[in-house]
C-alpha cells in the first residue's frame, strides 16, 4: 500500500479526508486489530437478533395449515397449537410433538433453542447440567437449568449496550464541559476543576452498594450513577487540547473573521482535539465491560434474573466442580476484552499524531 | 435465659438451614440494628473513646429494682411454695465419652467485641459466651421439661406469672466466687441500666420482667409480665445472673468491657484470645456443673479452638485438610457436592445427617394485605397455588428440604397437623385469579385486571436464595403471574419490610421457646405500622381477640386449642404462603470426633456444638469427644494410604413429627 496514493483508498461514496483515509489504512495494516474489529462488529450485529439464533421460541411454527412466527410478538398460549394449556406453549415440546403425530404439521426452532431465563430441569438428575448436545445445551447449564450459552449471549447484548450508552453519555458530557473549560479558561475552568475533583473524590463502588441497597438498580439507574460519576475522565484531555487548539493561528483567523464562539469549539477546534478522544474509546468500552461486569459479580449490578456476565462468573466460582459454567465466562470475556483492546491498540497506532501530523 | 430473646426480637434468618439459624438470628440482629433501630444508632453514637489523659469516669450507682402498681412479689416467701425439682428424666450423652483433645472449629470473623451486651455484640461468637453463662434451669432436650441448672428446685407462685428458685449452693462463677442471689437482683438492675447501652435489653427486662426479690443467699423470685403455663415460664422469665464482683457500672462500661473475660458458670472459659486469629476456650477442670446428672459424660474436649476463617470454601479446603474437626453440612451443595471423594471414601471423613425435632423457623412468603392486589383474598389464595415449591425442592434443594405446611411448627401439641400446604395447581389459581377480576391475559402471557398486570414484586435479602426464586418466577408465569424479584441486601430488604414497602417479603423468622407467637405478627395493633413484624399488615377482630387470649391464658390445653384455630385461620386467610423447612441438621466430621450411636438428641440443633444450649434453651449440646487413639490411627492410616469403610449415618428416628 503506498502511502502517497492515498485518493484510491476511500470508502467508496465516502469523500474522505486524506488524514483519516491515512489512519484507516493504518488500522487495516494492524491485522489482529483489524479482524478483531471485523469480529466484534459481526458479533454485535448478530446479538441484536438473538432472538432469532438463541431462543426458546419457534422461528416458524407450521400448523394446520397457518404459519406462525412467534419470536417477536406476543405470548402464543398452547392453546392455539392444540395443548391443553394457557400459558406460553412450550416450542420444544411442540416439535417433538408433531414430529411424532407426522401429520405434516412442522416447528423450525433457533440453533440454540433455549432462552436466557427458562428453567430446563430434568426429573432424572440435579442441574447444573454438564453440556451435551444431544440436550441442545452446548455450553451446559448454571445450576438453574438455565442454558449457559444463552445467557453469555444475551449477557453480551446487555454488556455492550451498558458499555456503549455509557460511552456516549460520558463523553458527550465530557467533551461539552472539557471543550468549554479551555475555551474559556479562567473562573468556569476553575470552578469546574474543583468541581471535578470533587466528584472524582466520591468512592463509585461505595455510591453503588449504598444505592443497591436502598434501591434495585435498574439498567439506567446504574447507567445514570455510573455517568454521575464517570463522565470526569474525559474532561481533563479535552480541556488540554482545546486548550492548545484556542491559541493556534486558525481559531485566531476564525475569531478574526467574526466566527461565534460555539462555531470555533464545534466547527475548528473539536475536529483537531478529537483524536485523543478517539484513541479512548475502546478502552472505555472495556472499562465499561469490566465494570458492569464486576458489580454483577459483587451482586450490586443489575437485579436476577437478568443475564449478565458477572453474575454467572459468581456463580462458576461458587460451582467449582460444574467447571463449564465459570470457563464459559472466563474465555467469553477474555476472548470479548482481548478483542476489543486489540481495536484499541490498532486505533491508537493509526491516531499517532506522530506519523501524520502536518502542522503548518 | 438470655435464649429467649431471639425471638421476641424477631429477627429473620435468610438462610434455612436450622442448625445456623440461631446464630443468624445473632448474626441479623447487629445488621438489623444497623439497618433501622433508631435506639441502637444512637447507642453506637456514644461509643466514643475517652481521651487518655482523662481520669477514669466515676461509678455509678445502680437504681433499686423498682415495681409498678399491680406488680410485685410478696416481701416474705410464701409458705405454700411446692418445690420442685427433676432427677427423673434420662441421661442423654453417652457413656463412653472421653475427656481431652482440642476440638478445632471456625467462624467468619473475629468477634468485635467480648461483651454479652451492648453495641456488637450480636456476632456469630456469641454463642460461646452467652451458652457458657447458665440460667437457673435448663430444658432437657429430649423430654422438653425442666432440669435443674443454677437451681436446684423451683416453685411457681399463686398469681401464675411468678417463679420462685433454689439456687446450687455450690454454684461458682469461674474465679471461684460463689452464685448467690444478690447477683440475680444485680442482673435485672444491670439490664435495666443505660450503661450497657443495649436499649432493647433495657426494654425487656423492664417491660417482660416485672420484679425480682432476694429471700436468702440462695432463693430468689422473679415475677412476670403475664401468666403462662408453668413449663414456660422459666424460658420467658427465668433470666441467667450477672457477676456482681466484676461488673463495675460506669458511664464507659461499654469501652472498657470490650475485651475483658467475664466470669462465667458454664463448663468452657475462654483462655486464650488472639485479636483477628483464633480463641481458644479452656474446660474448667473441676467445674461445678459436673455433678449435675444431666452433665454426665458432656464438654469433653479440654480445649476448643475457634478460628477465624473469613470464607465457608476455604474454611471447607481446611476441613478437608484435616486443620478443622468438623465442618457444617446442612446446605445440600456442600453435603452432595462438596465433602465428597477421596477422604470420605476412605473413611476418614465421615458424614452425619441427622433428623431433629425443633421449632421450625417461619419460613415464608408475606403478603402485604395493604397493598390493592394484595387485598384480594382471592388473589392470595391464586398466589399460593402458582408457586412451584415442590419442583424447587426437587431440583436446586436436590430433595431434601420439605415444604413447610403451616405458619409455625415445631411447638409438640401447639402444631396443627391437619393443615396442608397449598399445592401448585395451575388449574386452582386459574379459578382464584379469574373469580379476582384477572381473568385476562395480555400479550406477555400474564394475566390483567382492567389493564392492571398481576405482577408483584418479591423482597428478598440472601443471594443464596435467587436460584429458587428464579424457579418460581418462571413457573408462576404458567400461572399468569409475573413475580419481579428484588434482591436487596439483608439490612435494606429487612428495613423495607419493617417500613412495609414491600409487596411480597420472602422471609424467616426465627423459631425458638415452648410455644408459638401469634400477637407481633397477626394482631391489628401491629398492622399498617412501621417497625412492627406484621409483614402482612393483616388485622381481623376475632382474630385478634383470640390472640389476646392465647396470651392471657396460662392453661395448656385452652392455648393448644387457640394455636390450632389461630394457625387454621392464617391458612384460611392465606396472607402467609408458608415456604420451606429444614427439619434436620447435618455435618463432615473427621473419624476421631465420636458422637454417641444416637448422634444426637430430639432437639439438637447442631451435633457438634461444644456450648450447653442448643436452639435457645434446650441443653443438648457438648455430646461429642475426641479419640486421641483414633486420631492418631487415623493420620498414620492417611499417611500409608490404608483406607477404612465409609461412614455416612442418616438417623431419622425423630423425623417423622
Amino acid at each position: 500500500m503506498k502511502a502517497d496514493q492515498p485518493r484510491d483508498q476511500t470508502l467508496g461514496w465516502l469523500a474522505l479526508n486524506p488524514l483519516t483515509v491515512k489512519k484507516w489504512q493504518r488500522f487495516r495494516s494492524i491485522k489482529r486489530g483489524y479482524y478483531s474489529a471485523i469480529i466484534l462488529a459481526v458479533a454485535l450485529v448478530a446479538s441484536l437478533g438473538a432472538e432469532l439464533l438463541v431462543n426458546s421460541r419457534a422461528l416458524i411454527v407450521y400448523y394446520e395449515g397457518t404459519v406462525a412466527f412467534p419470536t417477536y410478538g406476543d405470548v402464543i398460549p398452547g392453546r392455539a397449537f392444540g395443548l391443553d394449556y394457557d400459558y406460553e406453549t412450550d416450542y420444544r415440546e411442540l416439535k417433538r410433538r408433531f414430529a411424532e403425530q407426522d401429520e405434516g404439521d412442522w416447528v423450525l426452532m433457533p440453533p440454540v433453542a433455549y432462552d436466557a431465563l427458562e428453567n430446563d430441569l430434568r426429573a432424572d438428575a440435579y442441574p447444573p447440567y454438564p453440556p451435551s448436545w444431544s440436550s441442545g445445551h452446548y455450553l451446559g447449564t448454571d445450576s438453574t437449568g438455565r442454558d449457559v450459552l444463552a445467557r453469555l449471549v444475551y449477557g453480551f447484548r446487555i454488556a455492550f449496550g451498558f458499555a456503549f450508552l455509557l460511552l456516549a453519555c460520558n463523553y458527550l458530557l465530557g467533551i461539552a464541559l472539557g471543550s468549554a473549560m479551555g475555551f474559556w479558561g479562567g473562573a468556569f475552568d476553575l470552578l469546574f476543576q474543583r468541581v471535578i475533583e470533587v466528584f472524582n473524590m466520591v468512592p463509585l463502588l461505595y455510591v453503588i452498594m449504598i444505592v443497591a441497597s436502598i434501591v434495585v438498580p435498574t439498567f439506567w439507574t446504574l447507567v445514570g450513577i455510573m455517568v454521575i460519576f464517570n463522565w470526569t475522565q474525559m474532561t481533563w484531555y479535552m480541556r488540554t487540547s482545546t486548550y492548545r487548539e484556542k491559541s493556534r493561528e486558525y481559531v485566531l483567523a476564525a475569531r478574526a473573521l467574526g466566527a461565534s464562539n460555539s462555531r470555533m469549539i464545534a466547527t475548528h477546534i473539536l475536529p483537531n482535539a478529537i483524536s485523543v478522544i478517539v484513541t479512548f474509546i475502546p478502552f472505555s468500552i472495556a472499562t465499561g465491560i469490566a465494570l458492569l461486569t464486576a458489580l454483577d459479580y459483587l451482586g450490586f449490578g443489575l437485579p436476577p434474573p437478568t443475564p449478565s456476565w458477572g453474575e454467572m462468573l459468581a456463580e462458576g466460582t461458587s460451582h467449582l466442580e460444574s467447571p463449564w459454567i465459570v470457563a464459559s465466562v472466563v474465555v467469553g470475556m477474555v476472548l470479548v476484552l482481548l478483542m476489543v483492546n486489540y481495536i484499541g491498540e490498532a486505533v491508537r497506532e493509526a491516531f499517532d499524531p506522530k506519523k501524520f501530523t502536518y502542522y503548518e | 435465659m438470655a435464649s429467649h430473646i431471639q425471638r421476641y426480637c424477631s429477627l429473620p434468618c435468610h438462610d434455612v438451614p436450622r442448625e445456623r439459624v440461631w446464630q443468624k438470628a445473632r448474626l441479623s440482629a447487629s445488621v438489623i440494628a444497623l439497618a433501622g433501630c433508631a435506639a441502637f444508632m444512637a447507642a453506637c453514637g456514644t461509643e466514643t473513646t475517652p481521651p487518655d489523659d482523662e481520669p477514669a469516669t466515676s461509678v455509678i450507682e445502680l437504681p433499686p429494682i423498682e415495681v409498678r402498681e399491680g406488680d410485685g412479689l410478696p416481701q416474705t416467701l410464701p409458705a405454700d411454695l411446692v418445690w420442685e425439682t427433676n432427677e427423673s428424666d434420662p441421661v442423654f450423652a453417652s457413656s463412653k465419652a472421653r475427656r481431652g483433645g482440642t476440638f478445632r472449629t471456625w467462624m467468619l470473623g473475629f468477634p468485635l467485641t467480648l461483651r454479652r451486651v451492648g453495641p456488637d455484640s450480636n456476632g456469630a461468637f456469641a454463642g460461646y459466651l452467652r451458652y457458657n453463662q447458665l440460667g437457673p434451669v435448663s430444658y432437657h432436650p429430649i423430654t422438653r421439661r425442666p432440669i435443674p441448672s443454677l437451681a436446684t428446685h423451683w416453685a411457681y407462685g399463686a398469681d401464675g406469672r411468678s417463679i420462685y428458685y433454689r439456687l446450687n449452693p455450690r454454684a461458682r462463677w469461674s474465679d471461684g466466687v460463689p452464685v448467690t442471689a444478690d447477683d440475680f437482683v444485680f442482673a435485672l438492675q444491670f439490664m435495666r441500666s443505660k450503661v450497657i447501652v443495649a436499649p432493647w435489653y433495657n426494654n425487656y427486662y423492664t417491660e417482660r420482667i416485672r420484679d425480682i426479690k432476694r429471700y436468702d443467699d440462695h432463693t430468689i423470685g422473679v415475677q412476670g409480665a403475664d401468666p403462662k403455663p408453668v413449663n414456660e415460664m422459666h424460658a420467658a422469665y427465668g433470666f441467667g445472673p450477672q457477676p456482681r464482683h466484676f461488673h463495675v457500672p460506669t458511664d464507659d462500661w461499654v469501652q472498657r468491657n470490650n475485651w475483658e473475660i467475664e466470669p462465667n458458670t458454664g463448663p468452657y472459659q475462654i483462655s486464650e484470645v488472639r485479636k483477628g486469629k483464633h480463641i481458644e476456650l479452656t474446660r474448667k477442670a473441676d467445674w461445678w456443673g459436673d455433678e449435675i446428672k444431666y452433665n454426665r459424660y458432656r464438654f469433653n474436649p479440654d480445649k476448643v479452638r475457634v478460628r477465624v476463617i473469613r470464607d465457608a470454601n476455604i474454611a471447607l479446603q481446611h476441613f478437608l485438610k484435616g486443620d478443622l474437626d468438623a465442618f457444617d453440612l446442612v446446605l445440600p451443595q456442600f453435603w452432595h457436592d462438596k465433602v465428597t471423594g477421596p477422604p470420605v471414601d476412605a473413611g476418614y471423613i465421615a458424614k452425619y445427617w441427622f433428623y431433629n425435632d425443633l421449632p421450625v423457623p417461619s419460613a415464608g412468603m408475606f403478603l402485604n394485605t395493604a397493598d390493592p392486589i394484595l387485598a384480594d383474598r382471592q388473589v392470595r389464595l391464586g398466589l399460593a397455588h402458582a408457586m412451584h415449591f415442590d419442583r424447587v425442592i426437587d431440583t436446586v434443594l436436590r430433595g431434601d428440604y420439605e415444604r413447610l405446611p403451616t405458619f409455625q411448627l415445631g411447638f409438640g401439641e401447639y402444631d396443627n397437623r391437619e393443615i396442608e400446604a397449598r399445592e401448585f395447581d395451575l388449574d386452582k389459581a386459574g379459578e382464584y385469579f379469574d373469580a379476582a377480576g384477572f381473568d385476562q391475559r395480555g400479550g406477555d402471557g400474564i394475566r390483567q385486571r382492567d389493564g392492571q398486570r398481576l405482577s408483584l414484586r418479591v423482597t428478598y435479602g440472601n443471594s443464596l436464595h435467587t436460584e429458587r426464586l428464579v424457579i418460581l418466577k418462571e413457573e408462576a408465569k404458567k400461572a399468569g403471574v409475573s413475580l419481579e424479584l428484588q434482591l436487596l441486601d439483608s439490612s435494606g430488604s429487612f428495613k423495607q419490610m419493617q417500613e412495609k414497602k414491600h409487596q411480597i417479603a420472602w422471609m424467616t423468622w426465627a423459631s425458638s421457646g415452648l410455644s408459638p407467637r401469634y400477637w407481633e405478627h397477626f394482631h391489628s395493633v401491629n398492622a399498617n405500622k412501621t417497625q412492627t413484624n406484621n409483614l402482612a399488615n393483616y388485622g381481623d377482630p376475632v382474630m385478634d381477640e383470640l390472640i389476646l387470649a392465647f396470651r392471657a391464658s396460662a392453661d395448656l390445653r385452652e392455648r393448644v386449642d387457640i394455636a390450632h384455630r389461630l394457625e387454621r385461620m392464617v391458612y384460611d386467610a392465606g396472607v402467609v404462603i408458608p415456604t420451606f423447612q429444614v427439619p434436620y441438621t447435618r455435618a463432615g466430621a473427621w473419624r476421631w470426633v465420636k458422637l454417641p450411636q444416637w448422634l444426637g438428641t430430639r432437639t439438637s440443633g447442631s451435633l457438634f456444638n461444644s456450648q450447653a444450649l442448643s436452639a435457645g434453651i434446650f441443653s443438648s449440646g457438648g455430646l461429642f469427644w475426641i479419640d486421641a487413639d483414633e486420631k492418631e490411627r487415623t493420620l498414620r492410616a492417611k499417611d500409608e494410604g490404608r483406607t477404612f469403610k465409609p461412614v455416612t449415618i442418616v438417623n431419622t428416628e425423630y423425623r417423622a413429627r
